[in-house]
């Protein structure tokens, strides 16, 4: 029996490499390791893995072409792992086809919740989207997607008909990171201003009447120069 | 002087040209009009004593100031002196005024230039005594670096390399207090590479950022996060404006800044009482206040607390200084982005405060 899930982990740094390995494995996941980027895009024609680690700093291969090359032929959940913290350079990673990013350095619990993020969200993309929860829950949060109808502890929240679809947005993408552009190319239309200002004016009136403290939210986190976060669902 | 002479450029050479005909035209003009009306030719002389003593004292070098009294003697005594519009080298008394143009042309020239010297002196030396300064203060920061770096890493290393020498004869409690020991420490070791790298992003050439407008709540909110992450236990009790509010700022180091300060409060203060984080709208400015109910700073402290290494020296013991280098790093930021930042202490602890210019938002009603 093989049930386990199979993770290519392209990076470069042997030492964070086998710190990977380690922990992935001690939670049950099947690990192959590259070193550069053409070994790691052997591997991911070859293994088809369930995600994909991708070090952005790679020797021989810019890791932006990495995600683009692999975008052609596999709809696999890449997670970029930057060492670098400008904002702009994992927009263009999620832009690129990235699923999500986790920034140098990290521990093994954040890791894994991406990984288990990513994953299921292409579990749910690869079954019918249709027999997907169509309710998300998460504390007191409540979102009845069939009802469109947001509550906070059993009260209902009233909101616009663009704030609903801005948080039912981020709700079905729960656990990652949505950036501006694609949050405004959903609601707005891809002929929207990409200014994001009108995006953050309508995520502070949301946060006013669905966050306890708009300073200290509990449901939607910010990631400044990128984008918007939903926490994932307690099921 | 010679070498000034030699070096001085085109450019001065045609400043002088025209300092020196401008005055002279002038003054000639004035003479004529002083003449006419008066006929009287004894104070003519005295107009181009004056024309020279400006010539002397506006152009650079000697020669302008000689040039003009050998043209002020020929002008008075062509044009002023009987026989009218002739040049005449025997009239009395014409090797004086010659004479006294001359020295007067000399002697101002040489104060000037020597005025002039003097400041170029110095200008110098305050330049070598403010670039001495400067690496002074580099030389602190660094030292204060690289003893906050060693800190960590000396604790990393010895409990590793001891783990590694004795790990089987050591308990599994023993175990994890040290692996944990390792994780703090790296922990702060980070904490203090991204405060030294977030100040590679304050341009080197005008010390300002780049900065967009942010929403001041996100910027406070993402703070708070990063830094619970990193100590979850910390209790911090946050409050922002109802209204919505933005800020043009480099928001990635605006967040360093509320994370040193609240880190300071948690580890300083001596005080388990939540940190308080309160932002208000101010005329227009952000106000950002960040207080803590701890035993306050200390009074002799108080005036340096910014500078960066008031604190190394004094704090010991523990290991979990070098905040010096975050405050400083805190002014740093805050004067990038024109603000003001300062501390104080209250009847029950100390209160950080500082400000980011609203800025842009005043024309956008």
């Amino acid at each position: 029996m093989n049930h386990k899930l199979t993770v290519v982990i392209i990076e470069d740094e042997k030492n964070i490499c086998t710190f990977i390995e380690t922990a992935l494995e001690n939670h049950d996941y099947k690990t192959v390791a590259a070193h550069t980027g053409k070994e790691g895009l052997s591997y991911i024609a070859s293994l088809c893995p369930d995600v994909v680690l991708l070090d952005l700093g790679l020797p021989d291969i810019d890791g932006m072409d990495i995600i683009r090359q692999v975008r052609e032929f596999s709809a696999v959940p890449i997670l970029v792992i930057s060492a670098r913290t400008s904002e702009s350079e994992k927009v263009a990673a999620l832009d690129a086809g990235a699923d999500d990013y986790i920034t140098k350095p990290f521990g093994t619990s954040e890791l894994l919740a991406r990984i288990r993020t990513a994953l299921r969200h292409s579990q749910m993309s690869a079954s019918s989207p249709k027999s997907s929860e169509s309710v998300y829950r998460c504390g007191d949060l409540t979102i009845n997607f069939d009802k469109r109808l947001v509550t906070i502890a059993d009260r209902e929240v009233h909101l616009t008909q663009i704030e609903y679809k801005l948080v039912s947005l981020l709700a079905l993408n729960a656990g990652r990171v949505l950036t501006y552009d694609f949050i405004i190319n959903h609601i707005w239309g891809p002929y929207a201003d990409s200014n994001n200002q009108i995006l953050r004016v309508n995520m502070a009136h949301i946060r006013r009447k669905m966050e306890e403290n708009p300073a200290d939210p509990k449901y939607i986190s910010t990631e400044i120069g990128v984008g918007y976060r939903m926490r994932e669902p307690e099921n | 002087m010679i070498h000034q002479k030699k070096s001085m450029d085109k450019k001065t050479l045609f400043r002088n040209i025209l300092i020196t005909t401008l005055i002279l035209g002038f003054t000639t003009a004035g003479s004529f009009a002083f003449f006419r009306f008066t006929s009287n030719a004894e104070n003519i002389a005295v107009f181009y004593m004056l024309a020279v003593v400006f010539i002397a004292r506006f152009t650079t070098g000697y020669v302008p100031g000689i040039i003009a009294s050998l043209i002020s003697v020929i002008c008075v005594n062509f044009a002023f002196t009987y026989p009218f519009f002739s040049l005449t080298f025997s009239v009395d008394g014409y090797p004086i005024t010659f004479a006294a143009l001359m020295i007067i042309a000399s002697l101002t020239s040489m104060t000037t230039t020597h005025l002039k010297e003097k400041n170029r002196i110095l200008n110098e030396q305050e330049k070598l005594l403010m670039e001495a300064e400067k690496e002074k203060m580099r030389a602190n920061l660094l030292r204060a670096v690289s003893h906050d770096l060693r800190t960590p890493l000396t604790s990393i290393i010895g409990t590793s390399s001891a783990y590694l020498d004795s790990g089987s004869s050591l308990t599994e409690e023993e175990r994890r207090s040290m692996v944990q020991t390792i994780y703090d420490d790296s922990n702060w070791l980070l904490h203090m590479v991204e405060n030294l790298l977030s100040v590679t992003r304050i341009r080197q050439t005008d010390a300002h950022v780049s900065t967009t407008l942010e929403p001041v709540e996100e910027v406070v909110s993402e703070a708070v996060s990063r830094l619970k992450k990193r100590l979850p236990d910390a209790r911090i009790r946050v409050s922002t404006p109802e209204d919505f509010i933005m800020a043009p700022m480099d928001a990635t180091l605006i967040e360093q800044v509320i994370i040193n300060l609240l880190e300071n409060g948690i580890y300083h203060s001596g005080s388990d009482a939540p940190m308080e984080l309160t932002v208000t709208a101010e005329q227009k400015n952000a106000v950002f206040r960040i207080r803590d109910h701890g035993h306050g700073i200390r009074e002799d402290l108080l005036p340096n607390i910014f500078d960066g290494y008031a604190d190394t020296a004094t704090s010991s013991g523990d290991s979990r200084k070098g905040m010096g280098i975050g405050l400083s790093i805190c002014k740093t930021i805050i004067m990038a982005h024109d603000g003001d930042i300062w501390a104080e202490n209250l009847p029950d602890g100390a209160l950080f405060t500082f400000t980011l210019p609203l800025g842009e938002e005043t024309y956008e009603s």
